[in-house]
């Protein structure tokens, strides 16, 4: 199956690390240009020397997404640099955290606003070229108790309903909006990571609820991500997609 | 103040060991040090690469020697000066075969006797703290002064030869340093300024007199005692035993300094180890320590890689206001682990805010068992009540919990011990992020043998 990603261009936010960096390199991988950017400076680099490997323009700039001037100029050079935009993932994400108002704060501009700062910039972009494809990344945390009532499971909930929402009013335009919902995630720095070196019993306890005795990996998540982003999904649009290895409980009509 | 640079106090390749990243950490250099701590470097030991006989840990007639040589010859911790602050009050405490009373006097001085009636070596107080007017002796109410002297010996003329000579409890050395109380069975001992150097400007800055009882347990192990002091003198086991303390502290950047009998090592706290990779998120024993300094982990807008730090410049700005004085550390105590172990059995980990110490006390008759107390003290800001001093709690390993770090250390124990008597096990194999082991025994063997005068064979 051909994805069609060759000579495309795609914005990464939140792209040096994680499942963000597994988009980006199937991106590159499957013949896309890719633009990324993340808080660490350090990381944005490795990450885009790592992704130059495949031959495609890769380029990045750190950026902290609540700083909303620094962030919309970002997004305007990742366009400039890229010539375009076809494909856009906003990944951002302040994590987790209770007991503290400014937990919301946070979800709220990294989590929401990360990604409908870059949807903005992209859209009038998208519609001249009537074609552009966006995915959101959400969490099984949204659907099900995971974690404690909190802040991160309430802000990455709204993805689900905007990016439906958003997939209605641009179909006339072309562009095509869809929401993947991981489950638990591990990778080397990664959350869970850092559980099971420091929680070695709760971990034990998560891999025991995981129906296939695991958690799920990056790329198993980018791969969904990245076929969403493709057009290989074109009649995908508006959908919620799950990937967690059968995790939540609930059935997903 | 000057603004700290990087220095590398560290002596061995940190890039070629099992890491997954080379981190340069800040560092107070002795330039830029404000406290009268040092931080500098001292020049390691040259103690050689030999094994370290694992008879010594199980041997009879090595504790024995340990007794004759060390035990009843060195300066050892009593307990805390806080706990007898008036005439009468007292710590009766144990060490191997032998128990002593530290005694406040009228004049507010302390005097130290061996806790054993001079009439048919009754034991006149149990292990413990208390307060008494005198010392009288369950048995024959024999009946002893604050001061040692026999105020009252029933029937004195039934005994035609009298009383015992002077008529007094024999005196051993005793003194009060840094809010500790010292003793000493032996009555010839050095001066006790001479056995603790150089930690006198190291410890005295921390000003544990500030600080108040927060636990006071003792713990019956199944192992050596020095098995124990070993178990807290390197870091390289926190790879193996406390994998969780990788998202806490940085166990290969550590500075190690060994002194004429006692040593240290520095280790950052509020670190990630480059054993681990860099989380993106503040981990939860890191995001503990930035709260218990006033911070809002929330709020946090610094890399992980930051907090040590902006913890320390934190604590440096806001200490004075929540009535914390911290003008005599440096930046660096104000975050990390500065770990002393004072000869033969005292281990401290003193920080900033606390101090948490283990006092490692030999079995009276069985080289196989010890008694571990741990002992820990937290600050208490100015303005602040002095809190009720804690209940000791006495118990066997296993039977209860003492925090997860030390029940680690705690389940490994038994099963060094055991496997140290294997036939096959010649003893120690010490590498250099062990160099404080090595220096301990070294110190051990001189005290035994005579300066440099163990020979090949000797245990
Ligand atoms: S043993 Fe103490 S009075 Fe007899
Ligand atoms: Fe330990």
């Amino acid at each position: 199956m051909d994805l069609g990603l060759q000579g495309k261009k795609a914005i990464v936010v939140g792209g040096a690390r994680g499942i963000g960096y597994a988009v980006a390199e199937i991106l590159a991988r499957e013949g896309a240009d890719v633009a990324i950017s993340a808080r660490g400076e350090d990381s944005v680099k490795d990450a885009v020397a790592a992704l130059s490997r495949y031959g495609t323009r890769v380029v990045g700039k750190p950026c902290n997404v609540k700083k909303a001037d620094d962030y919309k100029a970002l997004l305007e050079w990742a366009i400039e640099a890229l010539e375009g935009v076809d494909v856009l993932i906003p990944l951002s994400s302040a994590g987790g955290g209770m007991g503290s108002e400014k937990y919301w704060h946070n979800a709220f501009e990294t989590d929401v606003m990360g990604p409908v700062r870059a949807i903005e910039a992209v859209i009038p972009v998208m519609t001249q070229r009537k074609s552009g494809s966006i995915v959101l990344v959400a969490t099984t945390s949204a659907l099900e108790a995971m974690g404690g009532p909190q802040a991160y499971n309430a802000m990455k909930a709204s993805l689900i309903t905007y990016g439906k929402q958003l997939a209605l009013a641009h179909g006339k335009d072309g562009i095509r909006v869809n929401v993947v919902s991981p489950g638990p995630i591990e990778f080397e720095g990664g959350n869970w990571d850092m559980i099971k070196g420091t929680m070695e019993k709760f971990y034990q306890s998560q891999l025991r609820q995981q129906p296939m005795g695991r958690l799920g990996r990056p790329e198993e998540v980018a791969r969904a991500i990245v076929f969403l982003a493709s057009e290989a999904a074109s009649w995908c649009s508006g959908s919620h997609l799950v990937v967690d290895g059968a995790f939540t409980n609930r059935t997903h009509f | 103040m000057d603004q700290p640079v990087t220095h590398k106090p560290v002596t061995w390749d940190t890039s070629k060991m099992d890491v997954k990243r080379v981190v340069d950490v800040i560092r107070v250099t002795p330039e830029t040090n404000t406290s009268r701590t040092p931080v500098d470097k001292a020049p390691d030991p040259e103690l050689g690469h030999d094994v370290i006989p694992a008879e010594r840990y199980y041997s009879e007639a090595f504790m024995k020697l340990e007794w004759e040589h060390i035990w009843t010859k060195v300066w050892l911790l009593g307990g805390r000066a806080d706990d007898i602050p008036n005439p009468g009050d007292y710590i009766c405490t144990e060490i191997g075969k032998e128990s002593v009373l530290i005694v406040r006097q009228h004049d507010g001085s302390l005097r130290c006797f061996p806790n054993v009636c001079l009439h048919r070596g009754n034991r006149l107080r149990p292990e413990g703290i208390g307060n008494a007017q005198m010392f009288r002796c369950m048995y024959h109410h024999w009946t002893y002064g604050l001061d040692g002297k026999i105020d009252r010996l029933p029937d004195l003329c039934t005994f035609p030869q009298g009383g015992p000579p002077g008529m007094t409890l024999p005196s051993l050395p005793v003194t009060e340093w840094n809010a500790f109380v010292w003793f000493s069975l032996n009555p010839d001992v050095e001066p006790f300024d001479d056995y603790i150097a150089p930690l006198k400007d190291h410890l005295e800055p921390y000003h544990p007199e500030r600080m108040a009882w927060k636990r006071d347990v003792t713990v019956e192990w199944d192992c050596n005692w020095k098995a124990s002091v070993d178990a807290f003198n390197e870091t390289y086991h926190v790879q193996g035993i406390h994998p969780q303390l990788q998202w806490y502290l940085d166990d290969v950047n550590v500075q190690i300094d060994c002194y004429e009998r006692h040593n240290r090592y520095l280790i950052p706290f509020a670190a990630i180890s480059p054993r681990v990779a860099m989380p993106s998120t503040i981990p939860p024993a890191i995001d503990e320590i930035m709260r218990h300094a006033g911070m809002d982990p929330a709020d946090y807008e610094g890399r992980v890689s930051d907090i040590r730090r902006d913890v320390q410049l934190f604590k440096r700005k806001h200490g004075k206001a929540q009535g914390k004085d911290y003008s005599a550390l440096n930046d660096d105590q104000l975050t990390d682990d500065y770990h002393y172990m004072i000869f033969p059995n005292v281990a401290l980990n003193v920080h900033a805010d606390d101090i948490m110490m283990f006092r490692q006390r030999p079995h009276a008759s069985d080289p196989n068992k010890m008694l571990y107390d741990v002992w820990v003290f937290e600050l208490v800001p100015e303005g602040e009540p002095w809190p009720e001093r804690v209940k000791h709690r006495r118990f066997k390993h296993g039977e209860r919990s003492i925090g997860q770090v030390l029940d680690q250390d705690a389940y490994n124990l038994p099963t060094v011990q055991a496997g140290m008597k294997s036939e096959s096990f010649p003893g120690l194999w010490i590498g250099e992020q062990e160099l404080r082991i090595r220096h301990f025994h070294k110190v051990l063997d001189d005290y035994i043998y005579g300066p440099g005068q163990k020979q090949p064979g000797d245990m």
